[in-house]
């Protein structure tokens, strides 16, 4: 504003001195010329100005020194501070209240054109930060944005802190500057329950938090290198307008993030679906083609002879369980993609059941098969085609691993908060130690041994129910024999209303 | 099988498939016509007027559920598809839209051929229910309204009566929930699938001899119910 505004007090009350000199050295030819009365209002006039320009204590000091400098040069008896005439006396004291009130008023002034001043900057400066913050793309820059806002307008540093994926706050930005060391525990806490200024550290931070509408999006720590503190009182407005800035630019950056990654996991599963769909197309189809022609061979009439009809069944057998390999292994990239969409659906245990043992038709009718389901069971909600996937590959292990003729029992039993179903067979059981590790992928019950599979069917029947938020275990029991429960937590069923009359015959 | 062979058409773009369909039909003492795209089948579909159609959901050139939509506007011929596992929705589309049956690939003779005796024996939806069925130890008289269970007569609710019809009347097709739930609650109906899955349990409870493996109301898991006599 002035040429003098930023000169030290010293300069400022050295200028004011010298100002009354000069004045005193204009007056000094003129008393020829002017009353006293006249020459009183140059020294008047030089007040007002050091008050203008110089504020209010120069202009104080300079209206005593004026009052002294005219009594001294040009009241008579010159060159002597006393005084012929009382009435000067008079002189004195109203110029010297005219110039205090005047240093007064003035000072004021200009105190008030200077924070009009400084206020306008400031503002300018806080939109001009808005502005940058909309175009701001990176957590980083925008922490930039705000550190040069206000290292600008209050000369402090700020550090910003945001949340992690796991919700932890961390640090943006380079490595905080020597000597500036904020408190993570203090940064907790501010973002847990609001602004919090630490005072007994050099030099003391105050912590504000970033606040959206309901939501808290980091913490802002603020603090001089030079260990001022009263800056934070003064601008703690501003302070807490700059957060709210800050914060919604944090959350703006979220939800691009959070839209970012949902565009790129869209993307990533439609590719893997497609790939496992072409996939198992690909495969399939020479599968069904093969099953078919030896299926047709063995089946063809007139019969082939025995021995060739016999290859061509073996043919068939080996396609089907190649097939079912296929599909294991499909099944199990598709369900350690980790993103099974689970069609569940209320329905009684008893259908999957049943649609299972159809299902394995012929390989289980050499077994003795026993279904034991009470009548009250209740509904649950399951995906069928994967719980049926998994009675599938329970009872198909039931038939693989114990002698044609014994017995394997499918049991539902009501467990308080869940149901479980197992499968039990009567073969040799499954040794302690592998009780948990069978249901690893590619871990078998008997190492290198003849019976087909390759160890996937298990961990798929637990990816499966983990997928319901089930449990899946295996253990042997008195009188020989593996059993697998698995169980399906029960839910709240849906209401169901029965109708209430019996009808056909009658009506 | 009627006094003339049947008519059966495949429409599937793996050649080595349709030779084995093909031959398998044969003996079955059926006309094959093969078609490598949906285009080429739907034209001999029109110009044969074809008994079976047998119809690969994955072909190149055509959507299958819009394949079996085009079919439908002009003819009632049954339709098989044959489906990949993974393909659960498309199979479920293919259905609604008016399939009658799916195979699964990959899939024997044996399975084929029973699905298709069952659907070319299945009489022409014009000519209604016969008045009298029986299956297992279970007798309908749709006349009277009456079952009979082992020379005992069962007591139906109303709907479960309706549920029993529908299945009955479309012996060897696939039902799939929505049109179960459409043909015995009315189009309207806002019930879910559960109401359905519990009627069902019903009628196996008082039809089958074993409701946990039933042998006549079956389940096609995922996908809705078959009625097989």
């Amino acid at each position: 504003m002035t040429i003098f505004e930023n000169r030290s007090p010293a300069a400022r009350f050295l200028l004011a001195a010298a100002a009354c000199a000069v004045t005193t050295a204009i007056a000094s030819p003129l008393i020829e010329y002017l009353d006293l009365a006249n020459i009183v209002m140059l020294f008047l006039l030089t007040v007002v100005l050091i008050s203008a320009r110089l504020g209010r204590g120069p202009a104080v000091m300079s209206a005593f020194l004026s009052v002294a400098l005219f009594d001294f040069f040009f009241v008579p008896p010159r060159l002597s501070f006393t005084v012929n005439d009382a009435q000067y006396l008079l002189t004195f004291a109203v110029v010297l209240i005219i110039a205090l009130i005047t240093a007064h008023l003035t000072a004021d002034l200009r105190q008030q054109a200077v924070s009009a001043f400084t206020r306008e900057h400031r503002t300018r400066a806080l939109y001009e930060m808005a502005r940058e913050l909309t175009g701001a793309l990176t957590l980083d820059s925008a922490s930039d944005i705000v550190h040069r806002f206000v290292k600008k307008v209050m000369s402090a540093d700020i550090e910003l802190f945001v949340p992690d994926e796991d919700g932890e706050l961390q640090r943006i930005g380079a490595p905080p500057k020597k000597g500036n060391r904020y408190d993570i525990r203090l940064v907790r806490l501010a973002h847990a329950q609001g602004d919090y200024a630490d005072l007994d550290v050099t030099p003391p931070i105050a912590y504000f938090p970033l606040k959206v509408s309901a939501n808290t999006r980091g913490v802002m720590a603020v603090s001089r290198a030079d260990g001022a503190v009263g800056f934070l009182a003064d601008n703690h407005d501003l302070l807490e307008a700059v957060a709210s800035l800050a914060a919604m630019v944090v959350e703006r950056l979220h939800y691009v993030d959070v839209a970012n990654t949902a565009r790129v996991e869209m993307a990533s599963e439609r590719l893997r679906s497609s790939i496992l769909s072409a996939l198992s197309h690909d495969i399939r189809t020479p599968l069904t083609a093969m099953t078919g022609l030896a299926d047709s061979l063995a089946v063809a009439q007139p019969a082939l002879p025995v021995g060739q009809r016999e290859t061509a069944e073996a043919v068939r057998d080996q396609a089907m369980r190649l097939s079912g390999l296929v599909a294991n292994l499909l099944d199990m990239a598709r369900l350690n993609a980790g993103h099974v969409t689970l069609r569940k659906e209320w329905q009684p245990l008893e259908e999957v059941v049943g649609s299972s043992i159809k299902l394995l038709g012929h390989s289980l009718s050499g077994h003795q098969l026993r279904v034991e389901l009470p009548d009250d069971l209740p509904m649950l909600e399951f995906d069928a085609v994967l719980i049926e996937r998994v009675l599938c590959n329970l009872l198909a292990n039931a038939s693989k691993y114990s002698v044609a003729g014994s017995a394997i029992e499918i049991a539902g039993r009501d467990a308080g908060d869940s149901v479980e179903v197992s499968v039990r067979d009567r073969g040799p059981g499954i040794r302690d130690v592998q009780r948990t590790e069978i249901f690893e992928m590619f871990v078998r019950g008997e190492k290198e041994s003849a019976k087909p599979g390759i160890g996937l069917g298990l961990a798929i029947c637990r990816a499966i129910v983990d997928a319901h938020r089930g449990r899946i275990w295996a253990e042997n029991v008195g009188g020989g024999g593996a059993c697998f429960t698995f169980s399906l937590p029960k839910g709240t069923p849906p209401r169901f209303e029965l109708e209430e009359s019996t009808a056909n015959g009658s009506v | 099988m009627n006094d003339i062979a049947p008519a059966v058409i495949i429409i599937e773009d793996e050649s080595q498939i349709r030779r084995f369909v093909r031959a398998a039909l044969e003996d079955e003492g059926c006309r094959v016509h093969e078609a490598g795209t949906a285009s080429e089948g739907l034209e001999k579909a029109g110009r044969i007027g074809p008994d079976l159609v047998i119809l690969d959901l994955g072909l190149p050139d055509r959507d299958g559920v819009d394949v079996i939509r085009d079919l439908r506007s002009w003819s009632n011929v049954p339709v098989i598809i044959l489906s990949a596992r993974a393909e659960e929705d498309e199979k479920i589309a293919a259905l609604d839209a008016g399939a009658d049956d799916y195979l699964t690939k990959p899939f024997g003779v044996g399975e084929l051929l029973a699905r298709t005796r069952a659907l070319l024996r299945r009489k022409p939806r014009s000519e209604g229910l016969s008045p009298n069925v029986a299956f297992g130890n279970v007798k309908i008289d749709f006349s009277r309204r009456t079952i009979d269970r082992d020379g005992e007569q069962v007591h139906l609710t109303p709907i479960e009566y309706r549920l029993l019809t529908t299945l009955v009347g479309n012996t060897g097709r696939v039902l799939t929930h929505r049109q179960l739930l459409k043909e015995v609650w009315g189009p309207e109906s806002i019930q879910s699938n559960h109401y359905l899955r519990i009627y069902v349990a019903h009628l196996r409870r008082k039809l089958e001899m074993d409701p946990a493996q039933p042998r006549h109301i079956l389940t096609e898991t995922g996908v809705g119910y078959r009625f097989q006599a």
